[in-house]
């Protein structure tokens, strides 16, 4: 499935995919940082595309033009590369070693509390073994974080596997034109982790490849998620080092 | 040519919401918007009314735009081409072959800006990074972006398989990007 995603990176890039396509590749890009490098270089050689067509556009546009732009608002510059120290010492308990199997679930379960209303985001079997993997990992460290505006952010991550789960409850009720969004943080900027359903406030998630993420992330996004944050992070949980 | 490093600074000043920098922006970028526009939608009208949404887009978002991922050409260029296509797939059935016969060549229409030195050099290094694509490579990538179809609506005009054109259409961008990267 990933393969067949992938192959469309260039279709994507040159506009030539249907909107169901066009949504799918643009989840997969969000998640994978060398799908996301590979479409920025590709969309710079396709720009160049338009070398060749550059023409004089008629002359009443630019008045039309910059007369409109006056009366447009701008929309505010997008949250890039929020920094853990910004709301530091949140952690209660920062590096709590977990214990494995039933009582893995029992402690996430206690953080989150949320237990019974876990949605998975994901193909709900497969994420229900790797999350049993990460919770059961020798490495596990629990983090969490309370939201801005209410809820909180569980996160359970293994270093070993690569892997955290993302646990996201009771978050501030927002409207279904809006959605919940992760992030994975890093030196370079942030990646998408996943969007969660519009209007929900409750979520868990599995997240592959975590790789050098610092913080993982959460904002309030127009419903179906943004290729960047367009609001401030409402959590920013810092990875257990 | 566009001095791409200007283009740059202006659209980061464009993004703090600075008047005079957006038009100098519009005076270097609005010629290639305006083409993509004019290509994609054939029609003088339509165009101008695309590429006016595409500057206002590109006034908007400014602040958006990320230098780190790329260029402010790339970045604009990308904005004018899916609205272009976006509209020329509203507004106009598949299949139509007037706009098929004039999707495949790389040339403009009509009244280039008068063409510089260095922007012939440019024309000729797209032209000769094109020309190295294999024909199948070269038609898919060329019917898509000059003419705004589909990948499936390449195949179909091409009459061939769905998969290797997807394929192609990778392979052939990949190798222009090697090659044009190979030029400058």
């Amino acid at each position: 499935m990933s393969d067949d995603v992938h192959a469309l990176i260039g279709a994507w890039v040159l506009d030539a995919v249907e909107d169901d396509e066009r949504r799918l590749i643009e989840a997969h890009v969000a998640q994978c940082e060398s799908c996301s490098r590979e479409a920025d270089e590709l969309r710079e050689a396709v720009a160049r595309l338009s070398d060749t067509l550059v023409t004089e556009p008629p002359p009443g546009l630019r008045e039309r033009v910059l007369a409109e732009a006056r009366r447009t608002p701008q929309e505010p510059a997008p949250a890039r590369r929020p920094r853990p120290a910004r709301r530091p010492s949140r952690w209660r308990h920062p590096r709590l070693r977990l214990a494995v199997g039933a009582a893995a679930f029992a402690v996430v379960a206690a953080f989150a509390g949320v237990f019974a209303t876990w949605q998975v985001m994901r193909g709900p079997a497969e994420d229900e073994s790797q999350m049993t993997a990460v919770l059961e990992a020798a490495d596990a460290d629990v983090a969490f974080q309370q939201a801005e505006g209410g809820g909180r952010v569980t996160i359970v991550y293994s270093a070993d596997l690569d892997r955290a789960v993302v646990v996201v409850s009771d978050l501030a009720a927002i409207g279904d034109d809006r959605s919940y969004q992760v992030w994975l943080v890093d030196a370079a900027g942030q990646v998408s982790a996943g969007v969660m359903d519009a209007g929900d406030s409750s979520a868990t998630m599995v997240v592959d490849g975590v790789g050098d993420t610092e913080v993982i992330g959460l904002t309030s996004e127009p419903a179906g998620g943004s290729d960047q944050p367009t609001t401030p992070m409402i959590a920013d949980v810092a990875l257990p080092a | 040519m566009v001095d791409t490093v200007s283009a740059e600074s202006l659209l980061l000043r464009a993004g703090h919401g600075e008047d005079e920098a957006f038009s100098g922006l519009y005076d270097l970028m609005s010629p290639r918007v305006y083409g993509i526009c004019l290509r994609v939608l054939r029609d003088r009208a339509q165009a101008e009314e695309v590429a006016q949404e595409v500057l206002i887009e590109v006034w908007r978002t400014a602040a958006r735009f990320d230098e780190r991922r790329g260029t402010a050409l790339a970045w604009i260029a990308t904005i004018a081409h899916r609205r272009a296509v976006d509209r020329v797939r509203a507004s106009q059935a598949a299949g139509d072959r007037e706009r098929r016969a004039a999707a495949e060549s790389a040339d403009v229409p009509a009244d280039p800006v008068a063409d510089a030195a260095a922007q012939r050099i440019e024309h000729r290094q797209v032209r000769r990074c094109l020309k190295a694509l294999t024909e199948l490579q070269h038609r898919a990538v060329t019917l898509a972006y000059y003419g705004g179809y589909t990948y499936q609506q390449v195949a179909a005009l091409l009459d061939a398989a769905v998969p290797t054109v997807k394929t192609r259409i990778r392979d052939g961008l990949v190798k222009l990007r090697d090659c044009l990267e190979a030029s400058r």
